[in-house]
């Protein structure tokens, strides 16, 4: 899977120019001459890449381009260039989420780096998101039964306590939990709590019944 | 003039001797003047047609009239004795007269010339037996020749030859002859006798001849040789040798014609004649004489014979023909046929021509500062509104700075791109020299454009001291105003798009003028798009060929309009609705466009936004 730069400029000679650069820096590079044609070929999301925005264009310009990119291509990281540093523009962007905020003309120690770091951001987050995922398509496997005993699981509750509350054989808790160990493909409980924290789905399960 | 001429010729004819009167006035007789108002009897020789006597007598009544106020009785009598010189007819006349005044006995008869002098001396006891009688217009030798009484009071013309040459003499100091002119008759021997009596002494500083016994034809023919330093003195010529007889005046006029020296007489009456001038004795003051003495005799005064005054007379025109100097002339000198010098004659027009010319001269004057100084305002309020546009520009360029730098940073950063990425394929293993070569060649672009928006820049603040007249397509101009713009567009999220005209639309102003008019506006139009969102931002610039011939320039936003109200002010100076705005920008847009003889006006578009219009003319061919 390779990564590929989006550079978006109205000025045609400065977006070939650095599409060049990056290109000789082994990166995949795709123009756009607006941020309307940029919308108008959004990236698949799978994709890893990440946005080298103009600030400064005629039509949607780099700010509200942004805002609409991050609710359409939201996996993208966003490396601004600009021709002047303007530090209310540049806070606004960095608060918005861009990735990087740099000056025309750029230097290539500068601009290499940038994109590396989003470029590499792009990559851990489409991992986290896979991992995610894959995660909460294991979540989804579990019976409704087992993730009711997930539910107690996460909430440190003996298969005791969980047989009763359920009105269940302690066997059968175990079997359910056995169950689900496996489904998660772990081997402890303390790994089962842990995905299920990191998939920020503690909150899903946090529903604990009345004991 | 030819009066006094007349008197003495008429005299000599008249043979009539007066008896001797001599009838004393009584102390008792003189008292009675007081008691009524005095009567005076002026008696003329001649009809009243006769000038002499008439302006002598004019001169007698109106100097006693003036000085009693009116309370006199005149009365006047005309003799014309020439014409009537019959002893019997004179004789009636006499009593034809004493029974005319026999109730009216005058006081005072005043006799004027020879004749009325022998008349009166002849009939005073008949006519006015007790009234004094004064005689005038004749010389003391007549008076004892024609025995007139003792009591008898005269108003004498004397004629001294001496004034007269001493006249001469002032004129001409650088004569050397004298030459002395008289006739054959008695009386201008008299005259020549009295003249060699009275010149003795002058005559010594003179090569002195007297012309005597000649005839008229000689006397001219010696005028005609006088040297030029001559004075010449000419008396009476009643007679020549001949025995012609000439009126004086007319054988003074045949010698005078041809003469080759100024020639002097004592006769008011030669004056006119051809000669200078002389000291002589004129009618009025002879008349005023005559009045003066009455008054005296009326007064009751000690009374005695007088002298008529004489007064140097000259001929203005002789002075000239001969060439003798006013200046040398004796103080009190009349000078007759004095040609008025042109001021004189024509003082008022002159007056009034001058006064005219002078207030022209300064209407002209005023108005030719006036223009200088208008020249000078127009000179000074343009170059301040070359400063004014300056000021303008330079504003423009700072709000445009930060939009020009970003631009600059365009090509500076595809350059440096460009050169990195070379670098980079240059140190790989097999580079790519095709695209090598295509860097490079886009590197140079990229410099050509940076060095095009630096000129840009420059002559976005290029100060003028004075107008720079071209000749250029506002089409051109539209694009390079759009590329200034397009910077600030760009950085502020608008889109400019051209709309321009087919053809080309040629117009004679200053570039950089009509350029910051664009920017004005166009400046203008951003600002008011400040709160639209990115997509709805527009900024259109077009440009056509009106119907009537004129090129027209529309820059329209997709803003939020102007207020209908204030549709009017939007041009007015230091009318704002920006924060930061100084309420300038449309205004010297206006200043220029009139200044180049085009208008501008504001709209609002139905569509939205406002639109500017400016109409300028169309350059003249060639």
């Amino acid at each position: 899977m390779y990564s590929t730069v989006h550079i978006v400029d109205d000025d045609r000679s400065f977006r070939i120019a650095v599409g060049r650069l990056l290109s000789v820096s082994g990166f995949n590079i795709q123009l756009y001459a607006s941020g309307q044609e940029l919308l108008a070929h959004l990236p698949l999301a799978t994709e890893i890449g990440c946005i080298l925005l103009d600030l400064d264009m005629p039509g949607l310009n780099g700010l509200e381009l942004q805002e609409t990119l991050a609710e359409q291509a939201p996996n993208f990281p966003i490396v601004f260039l600009t021709g002047h540093g303007d530090i209310r523009a540049s806070v606004q962007a960095i608060k918005a989420g861009a990735d990087d905020f740099l000056e025309k003309p750029v230097k290539r120690e500068a601009l290499l780096p940038a994109i590396g770091r989003a470029l590499l951001r792009a990559k851990t987050s489409r991992d986290e998101r896979e991992r995610i995922n894959s995660a909460r398509s294991r979540l989804d496997a579990l019976s409704p039964r087992e993730f009711e005993v997930l539910r107690f699981l996460v909430h440190g509750k003996l298969n005791k306590q969980i047989a009763y509350a359920l009105g269940l054989s302690e066997r059968t808790i175990k079997a359910h939990r056995h169950n689900i160990m496996e489904k998660f493909g772990v081997r402890s409980l303390a790994e089962i709590v842990s995905v299920v924290e990191r998939l920020g789905l503690v909150n899903a399960v946090d529903d604990p019944p009345a004991s | 003039m030819g009066v006094l001429r007349d008197w003495i010729r008429r005299s000599r004819w008249l043979t009539v001797v007066c008896a001797l009167f001599t009838s004393a006035i009584t102390a008792a007789e003189a008292s009675e003047f007081v008691e009524r108002v005095p009567r005076v009897l002026v008696l003329y020789p001649y009809d009243e047609r006769v000038a002499a006597t008439t302006v002598a007598g004019e001169a007698v009544r109106a100097r006693l009239l003036e000085a009693t106020g009116g309370k006199i009785d005149l009365f006047s009598e005309f003799l014309d004795l020439a014409r009537f010189p019959e002893v019997h007819h004179v004789d009636h006349m006499a009593q034809f007269l004493a029974e005319k005044y026999s109730n009216r006995q005058p006081d005072i008869v005043i006799a004027l010339g020879e004749q009325s002098a022998k008349f009166i001396a002849t009939h005073r006891t008949l006519l006015a037996k007790n009234a004094r009688i004064i005689v005038a217009g004749f010389n003391r030798t007549t008076a004892l020749r024609i025995n007139l009484p003792d009591d008898v009071l005269g108003v004498f013309t004397e004629f001294d030859i001496l004034k007269t040459a001493q006249m001469a003499q002032h004129l001409q100091p650088d004569a050397h002859h004298l030459f002395i002119i008289g006739g054959s008759s008695d009386f201008d021997r008299w005259w020549l006798d009295t003249a060699r009596a009275g010149l003795a002494s002058f005559a010594k500083n003179y090569k002195t001849t007297y012309l005597e016994n000649l005839t008229i034809a000689e006397f001219a023919a010696a005028a005609a040789a006088f040297p030029p330093d001559s004075i010449v003195l000419v008396l009476t010529i009643f007679k020549d040798r001949s025995g012609r007889n000439f009126i004086p005046r007319d054988a003074v006029k045949q010698i005078a014609a041809d003469a080759t020296a100024p020639i002097y007489g004592p006769y008011a009456t030669y004056i006119d004649s051809g000669i200078v001038g002389g000291n002589v004795v004129t009618f009025e003051s002879l008349g005023s004489k005559v009045a003066d003495l009455s008054l005296d005799v009326l007064g009751g005064k000690p009374v005695d014979h007088v002298d008529a005054p004489h007064v140097d007379m000259v001929d203005a025109r002789q002075l000239e023909r001969w060439g003798l100097s006013e200046k040398r002339l004796p103080p009190g000198t009349v000078q007759m046929f004095r040609q008025p010098t042109f001021l004189e004659q024509y003082w008022i027009s002159a007056l009034v021509t001058l006064a005219i010319v002078a207030t022209q001269s300064i209407a002209i004057a005023v108005l030719l500062v006036e223009r200088r100084r208008r020249r000078l305002a127009e000179k000074q309020s343009r170059s301040r509104l070359l400063e004014v546009i300056h000021l303008n520009q330079s504003a423009t360029a700072g709000a445009l700075s930060a939009s020009i730098a970003h631009e600059l940073n365009q090509p500076l950063g595809a350059i440096r791109s460009n050169a990195e990425a070379a670098s980079s394929l240059l140190r790989s293993s097999h580079p790519d020299l095709k695209l090598i070569e295509q860097i490079l060649i886009d590197i140079q672009d990229d410099d050509q454009r940076a060095h095009d928006i630096i000129l840009r820049m420059r002559g976005l603040l290029k100060k003028r001291a004075e107008i720079d007249w071209q000749r250029f397509d506002l089409n051109e101009l539209t694009t390079i105003s759009i590329k200034i713009l397009q910077g600030e567009a760009s950085r502020r999220g608008i889109s400019v798009t051209s709309n321009p005209a087919d053809g080309a639309l040629p117009i004679r102003a200053d570039k950089v003028h009509i350029q910051q008019v664009i920017l004005n506006i166009a400046m203008n139009a951003m600002d008011a798009m400040h709160s639209r969102r990115g997509m709805q931002r527009k900024l259109m610039l077009e440009t056509r060929l009106t119907k009537d011939s004129k090129a027209e320039l529309s820059i329209s936003d997709s803003g939020h309009g102007i207020p209908e109200n204030l549709l009017s002010v939007i041009f007015d100076p230091f009318y704002t609705t920006k924060v930061a705005g100084t309420g300038l920008g449309l205004s010297i847009a206006r200043t220029i466009v009139h200044t180049y003889g085009g208008e501008i006006c504001a709209a609002n578009r139905c569509e939205g936004g406002a639109v500017f219009r400016v109409k300028l003319p169309l350059a003249e061919k060639g």
